[in-house]
């Protein structure tokens, strides 16, 4: 692992008045890993996804996107940075159609941000990679449907979709497959691999078939700490994890 | 789309063709019609678009009067020279400026807070204007004469018709262009999820502040057009009624359809202007209105034309027609035994009435109404509105259940088609 680290934590701690919820986290991803972060309920897991997107800053510690210090920065600007994120809970333009969705994305990839003079109809490129975007998550179908009459799959698709559709190569998947049926999750589990191919990858994931089928290197969040960090077969054998962790699920 | 711009090309024809034959005090409405829906218009982007709800619309329509009186103060002085139908570019100029400073704050919130700060700011104005005599002329306001230009005098009210009419136009056909850019876009997304739009790399609270200022803006235009209209103008243009009313315009008009608080404002409008001449109780009608348009029919006029519009092709009309014409029945029956009672209470109440007591020793003289008079324990004055509403109460069951099922038998043709076309397109899709 001696490629160049893209996002780095450094002693990252998060109390709420003096409720500790996080403390001394240090991680670091590298350039194209795919990262998981797992840990029981409650661990800080999104916590820690809230401080790196910028949902609110850290209280102690640096969090730095390609050496640029990012800890404290508002979400748009992280995201103009380059690292996106997806949500656990579905966080999409329900009323508007799947495709509107999906260019609202690649109008910010593009700094369209203000554009009041031009209709979007005729900006080409923006709708070609929209159109684009569409086809490789698969919702071509369903391309003039409202996004709220979608499936939970779909909609979970979408939600990725949006997330690359800014152009980010860092990207942040929040559960990308909770609530899914097993079939669904390996169908995302192939979408996310090919979708996020050749970009930097950290998942929040609760089920270990994914962490461990998609993933190089997995952490472990126990109480706000990183208990441990490795290969998917390391975090396997590791006996505190188990203890913490692993076990507690096999009981 | 073919048909609904033949429709709103015939309508500009009337607006066009028809005021000349009108009076003088129809010319006068259908100008106050254009400014009302303007302003509705332009208070819908915020609340149909972006979803913000704005209780203190008036600060910038009053705002963009104000100005407007002191560029035409300002001509009729000879400072300076301004060619009188752009007049409203100073309404425009003072509601974007204003609007930007007030959504600035505005904005920083949402939902209530945001209704609240948006009050504040036109309270503060409402309570600021009689005390400021330079800027807003006391209590008494600001006058000023529409000065004549290029051979136009401006003197009469048709002139000034037209001329609202055109700024009208103009700026809905903007307010329709600006639906159709990346920004418009962007503003539903945020009305959808601002969340989202944050952390897709977009600056939330910037994005409120210019959709803010537009909205802002087209409200000082009509704010202009009602002071060339008036050529006055006071702090009363600050009032929460101000701000309210451009509310029930555009909700009755329905705020999801682009032109329904136009329609709204209209129907507003024109209804004031004919009952208010008929009855002091016209507001008390007005509210009733609201009422009912909010409990059955929540997406406004607008809306309900929609639906049918949608549905065009999968109504019988015959069926429905039945229907509907047993609904106006009952409607008619209510909204008579409604405005019997009303105003026969209206005038046994009345100052008036009670000094005719007097002069009458305590007795209770016929009153009249409609042109007839009635005796005020006679049962049969009251027989006529408790007969209406016991027949209206005796149809409503089989009007509602008419109702009911012509809609649904729509809405089940509506469905069966829309299965069909898509398992054509999914057969279409395997085969591919």
């Amino acid at each position: 692992m001696n490629r160049e680290p893209v996002l780095e934590l450094e002693n990252v701690g998060k109390h709420f008045g003096a409720l500790k919820v996080m403390e001394g986290v240090n991680l670091t991803i590298a350039d194209g890993e795919r990262h998981a972060l797992i840990g029981p309920n409650g661990a800080g897991k999104s916590t820690l996804f809230n401080m790196i997107s910028g949902m609110f800053p850290p209280t102690a510690g640096e969090i730095r996107l390609r050496g640029r210090r990012i800890s404290g920065l508002p979400p748009h600007e992280i995201n103009r940075l380059g690292l996106s994120r997806s949500f656990q809970i579905t966080n999409i333009f329900h009323r508007l159609s799947v495709f509107e969705n999906l260019r609202i994305g690649v109008m910010a990839r593009h700094g369209v941000r203000y554009g009041l003079f031009v209709p979007i109809s005729r900006m080409r490129t923006i709708n070609d990679e929209a159109e684009a975007i569409l086809e490789r998550v698969r919702l071509t179908q369903r391309r003039d449907h409202s996004a709220g009459d979608l499936t939970y799959s779909e909609q979970r698709a979408l939600e990725i979709g949006m997330t690359l559709a800014t152009g980010a190569d860092v990207i942040l998947l929040d559960e990308p497959t909770a609530g899914m049926s097993r079939e669904e999750s390996q169908r995302a589990v192939e979408l996310i691999r090919e979708v996020t191919e050749g970009k930097t990858l950290l998942v929040v994931e609760h089920d270990m078939n994914v962490v461990f089928s998609l993933c190089d290197r997995v952490s472990v969040l126990v109480y706000g700490r990183i208990l441990a960090t490795g290969t998917p077969d390391e975090i396997r054998n590791n006996a505190e994890v188990q203890e913490a962790y692993l076990g507690e699920e096999a009981a | 789309m073919l048909a609904r711009t033949a429709l709103i090309a015939a309508l500009l024809i009337v607006l066009i063709v028809v005021p000349p034959l009108l009076g003088i005090g129809w010319q006068n409405a259908l100008t106050n019609m254009l400014i009302a829906s303007l302003f509705a218009m332009a208070f819908n982007l915020l609340i149909g678009q972006a979803g913000l709800l704005s209780f203190g619309h008036a600060a910038f329509f009053g705002v963009g009067a104000f100005a407007t009186l002191h560029l035409m103060g300002a001509i009729e002085d000879r400072v300076v020279s301004f060619p009188t139908p752009l007049l409203p570019l100073a309404g425009a100029a003072a509601g974007f400026v204003i609007g930007a400073f007030a959504g600035y704050f505005a904005t920083m919130r949402s939902g209530v807070y945001f209704a609240l700060v948006t009050l504040a700011i036109a309270e503060l104005l409402h309570s600021l204007a009689p005390h400021w005599d330079g800027l807003f002329g006391g209590e008494a306001g600001l006058s000023s004469m529409r000065m004549p230009w290029a051979g136009l005098t401006f003197g009469s009210p048709l002139q000034v018709y037209y001329l609202a009419l055109g700024w009208a136009v103009l700026s809905i056909l903007l307010l329709w262009a600006y639906t159709r850019t990346p920004f418009g876009r962007l503003t539903l997304a945020l009305r959808d999820n601002e969340q989202r739009v944050r952390f897709i790399g977009y600056n939330a609270h910037t994005t409120k502040v210019i959709i803010f200022s537009i909205s802002a803006m087209f409200s000082g235009i009509a704010g202009a057009l009602l002071a060339i209209s008036n050529e006055t103008a006071n702090y009363s243009l600050f009032s929460t009624h101000v701000s309210a009313q451009v509310v029930l315009h555009t909700f009755v008009g329905g705020s999801t359809v682009f032109l329904g608080p136009a329609v709204g404002a209209s129907i507003f409008t024109l209804f004031a202007f004919y009952i208010s001449e008929v009855t002091r109780t016209w507001l008390l009608y007005q509210g009733l209105i609201f009422v009912l348009v909010m409990l059955y029919a929540p997406q406004g006029i607008g809306g309900l034309v929609q639906t049918h519009i949608q549905h065009w092709s999968k109504i019988s009309w015959p069926e429905l027609g039945r229907a509907y014409a047993l609904a106006a029945v009952v409607a008619a029956c209510f909204a008579a035994a409604v405005v019997f009672l009303v105003e026969s209470f209206a005038i046994i109440f009345s100052p008036e009435y009670a000094a005719a007591r007097g002069r009458l020793d305590g007795t209770w003289p016929p009153f009249k109404l409609f042109g007839v008079e009635w005796e005020v324990f006679s049962p049969v004055t009251w027989m006529i509105p408790i007969g209406l509403l016991a027949v209206g109460l005796l149809l409503l069951p089989s009007a509602r259940r008419m109702l009911r099922e012509t809609w649904d038998q729509i809405l089940e043709r509506a469905e069966a088609a829309r299965t069909a076309k898509s398992e054509i397109q999914l057969a279409g899709a395997m085969e591919r």
